[in-house]
């Protein structure tokens, strides 16, 4: 496993506040991250994702959630876990895929859950409703605070350095990201690996 | 007294459906019904829309095969504009539509099939699944996700995305292919070939173990659809219609897919969303026939590459007679020549001259009133019509989808399986299992299958706490 991380949104763009994972994944695409950091926007997670899995060291996964209040954001530490299995075959929810990288490659990537309690779920619907759109600087805040690069960092400057993991799990609660996402809730992290935020409507 | 068995849901399988085993007095199998319990109505809220959405609206039926429900769009298109397209652009769709079969057949074979294949029907349900083949063989779980991420990327690379590219326009596609995106799919393509050319042999020395469940898992007699290409080859982009029959008698041949309503009916039944397209000549429900890789390998003359050849000619030889390959338990066979065709096909259009042209877009005004585009879907023959009034609005649409096709012979299938397996008075899950594994076999997406045809004739049972039905409202 490479000291590299990425970081995948994903959700339907028609229907409503589901697309937050893909739109803040667009976000944080367009930001001059360091080399080493991968970002991906997704309709839903597939198998072949297992791929890009094994050779990372961390992954931020970013998602609506259905069972969140709307508006909090939310950040969890996500671990494998095989029983996570979808009866359909072509989306998985993301436990199930780190599942997938332990069962075949002997490890799986730190992982962790960003995730944005909905408003709106409407089939056609383009737009975040105001309360999604106003979790979207929290959620990116959030990601950022995973990867060790809080709001303070200055991005541009930083291209061309490569991004190395650090421990920032019990950094996340007292700094600057956190603060950023308190107006809309807590970015302080869950250990709870069942809370994943997956919103039921999300289908292909 | 007679009992009833349903097996709910399906697993491993693209959508919401349910079987259910309606047992005599005596235990044996009376009847067998696959339902599909979802509702999805794309023919009836796409009226009114105009045509060009046409593409982006019916390619979000599916997440799993949504390129092929974008190129049968765009072709019902081309065919609105009266135009056709620059030849690089077909070309370039030819790849996109290959791109998604591979990727489809390879989610299929490795993520939903394999489980019963590789550790078997009888064994323990709870490590029937994946993570068993991940344990039993690694390296072919590994194949599976790569041979995945190939046609993905590929799809990734023309569209711009994986899933929902909308590349693909009425007229052609909107972008050239510039060179290095040519190098890049051209590069991923020797190892996807080795590991397709490796699984199918590791899959063809495995089929003799399967003897019993071959000569059970839908075998009766039907007839077989399928487009050819004009000298009755492998096609799965353009070409004509081609009907053989049981015994490998060409019924219907070079039928233009504007004519297909000529061969082609639908029926609707009160126990599925799912409609029953047959062969119009021989009516319903006799005019049986079946769709995908099973039936166009049966189809086609040759496949047209090296090793794809080789492969089709011992795919033939699986069955004992000179007839066609006619268990439904071929299917798995059968989409793995069609992953090894799908790579070499790839190739060869990706090292044409023209690949690179700039011209890939004719641009037109619609021209015709009504649009018919026919592709092959990884599952089976893709039909889109539709019907448009002066200022392009949608008036009409009927989408026969691949697993609609395949509607009447998987039921026959599950009743087929059903009498040969399940002893109702000494019920085993593994039983049970091969009812559902049957229906894999066609790997039915039903996320694509269920639409509107007019107002559906529907049936509700109530039941009460001992499954007795005390009453049943009926919508002929």
């Amino acid at each position: 496993m490479q000291q590299h991380a990425l970081i995948v949104g994903y959700g339907s763009p028609i229907r409503g506040d589901d697309a937050i994972g893909p739109l803040v994944a667009d976000r944080l695409a367009e930001m001059a991250l360091p080399h080493g950091i991968e970002v991906q926007a997704r309709h839903i997670l597939t198998a072949e994702l297992v791929d890009d899995l094994h050779r990372v060291s961390r992954v931020i996964f970013i998602d609506a959630a259905a069972d969140t209040p709307p508006g909090e954001v939310r950040c969890r530490r996500l671990q494998p876990d095989a029983t996570a299995m979808s009866t359909m075959a072509h989306f998985h929810d993301p436990r199930e895929l780190l599942a997938w990288c332990e069962a075949l490659y002997g490890e799986a990537p730190e992982a962790w859950l960003v995730s944005a309690g909905g408003a709106e779920w409407g089939y056609t619907s383009y737009e975040l409703s105001d309360t999604a759109r106003a979790a979207v600087e929290p959620m990116i805040a959030c990601v950022l605070s995973r990867l060790g690069l809080g709001p303070g960092a200055e991005l541009g400057p930083e291209l061309g350095r490569n991004w190395a993991p650090e421990d920032t799990a019990g950094a996340a609660a007292g700094n600057n990201a956190a603060s950023l996402a308190r107006p809309h809730g807590s970015c302080n992290p869950s250990d709870n690996p069942r809370d994943s935020g997956r919103p039921d409507a999300d289908t292909g | 007294m007679s009992r009833t068995i349903s097996i709910e849901p399906v697993t491993r399988i693209e959508g919401h459906a349910r079987i259910t085993l309606q047992l005599a007095d005596t235990g044996e199998v009376e009847d067998a019904k696959f339902h599909l319990t979802q509702f999805r109505g794309f023919e009836k809220f796409c009226e009114g829309r105009p045509y060009r959405e046409m593409p982006a609206l019916t390619a979000r039926t599916c997440g799993i095969c949504p390129v092929s429900h974008l190129l049968a769009s765009n072709k019902a298109c081309d065919d609105l504009l009266a135009v056709t397209i620059p030849p690089t652009a077909e070309k370039l769709r030819r790849v996109m539509n290959l791109a998604q079969l591979v990727q489809s057949h390879a989610l299929s074979f490795f993520h939903l099939s394999s489980p019963d294949l590789l550790l078997g029907w009888d064994s323990d349900p709870a490590t029937r699944n994946i993570f068993g083949v991940m344990r039993q063989d690694p390296e072919l779980a590994k194949s599976g996700i790569r041979l995945r991420q190939i046609g993905q990327s590929i799809i990734e690379t023309l569209g711009g995305k994986k899933i929902h590219p909308t590349w693909v326009v009425p007229g052609g596609v909107n972008e050239p292919l510039p060179e290095d995106k040519r190098d890049v799919m051209l590069a991923m393509l020797p190892e996807g070939l080795r590991i397709a050319k490796d699984t199918y042999a590791f899959f063809k020395n495995l089929v003799p173990k399967f003897k019993d469940e071959a000569s059970h898992f839908g075998t009766a007699p039907t007839m077989f659809l399928s487009l050819v290409t004009p000298k009755g080859n492998l096609e799965h982009y353009d070409g004509l219609l081609r009907i053989k029959d049981a015994q490998g008698r060409i019924v219907e041949d070079m039928v233009p897919p504007r004519d297909y309503r000529r061969i082609i009916g639908e029926a609707v039944e009160d126990f599925s969303y799912m409609k029953f397209p047959y062969y119009k000549p021989q009516g319903y429900p006799r005019g049986i026939y079946r769709v995908g890789p099973l039936a166009r390998l049966n189809n086609a003359e040759a496949c047209g590459t090296p090793f794809a050849d080789v492969a089709l000619a011992e795919f033939r030889t699986l069955q004992d007679d000179t007839g066609p390959v006619t268990s439904s338990f071929h299917y798995h066979y059968a989409r793995l020549v069609e992953i090894i065709y799908a790579l070499e096909a790839m190739q060869r259009l990706l090292k044409g001259e023209d690949i690179l042209d700039k011209r890939v877009r004719a641009r037109a005004r619609g021209n015709r009133y009504e649009g018919i585009g026919v592709a092959e879907a990884p599952r089976g023959t893709l039909m889109h019509h539709y019907k448009i009034d002066d200022e392009g609005l949608i008036d009409w649409v009927d989408l026969i989808i691949a697993t609609g096709h395949n509607n009447l012979a998987m039921n026959r299938s599950i009743k087929e399986v059903a009498d040969a397996y399940v002893e109702g008075n000494n019920l085993q899950e593994g039983m049970l299992n091969r009812v559902e594994a049957v229906i894999r076999c066609y790997d039915p997406c039903l996320s694509c299958a269920s639409h509107a045809f007019g107002q559906m004739p529907l049936a509700i049972e109530l039941k009460d706490a001992s499954g007795q039905v005390v009453d049943r409202l009926v919508r002929e």
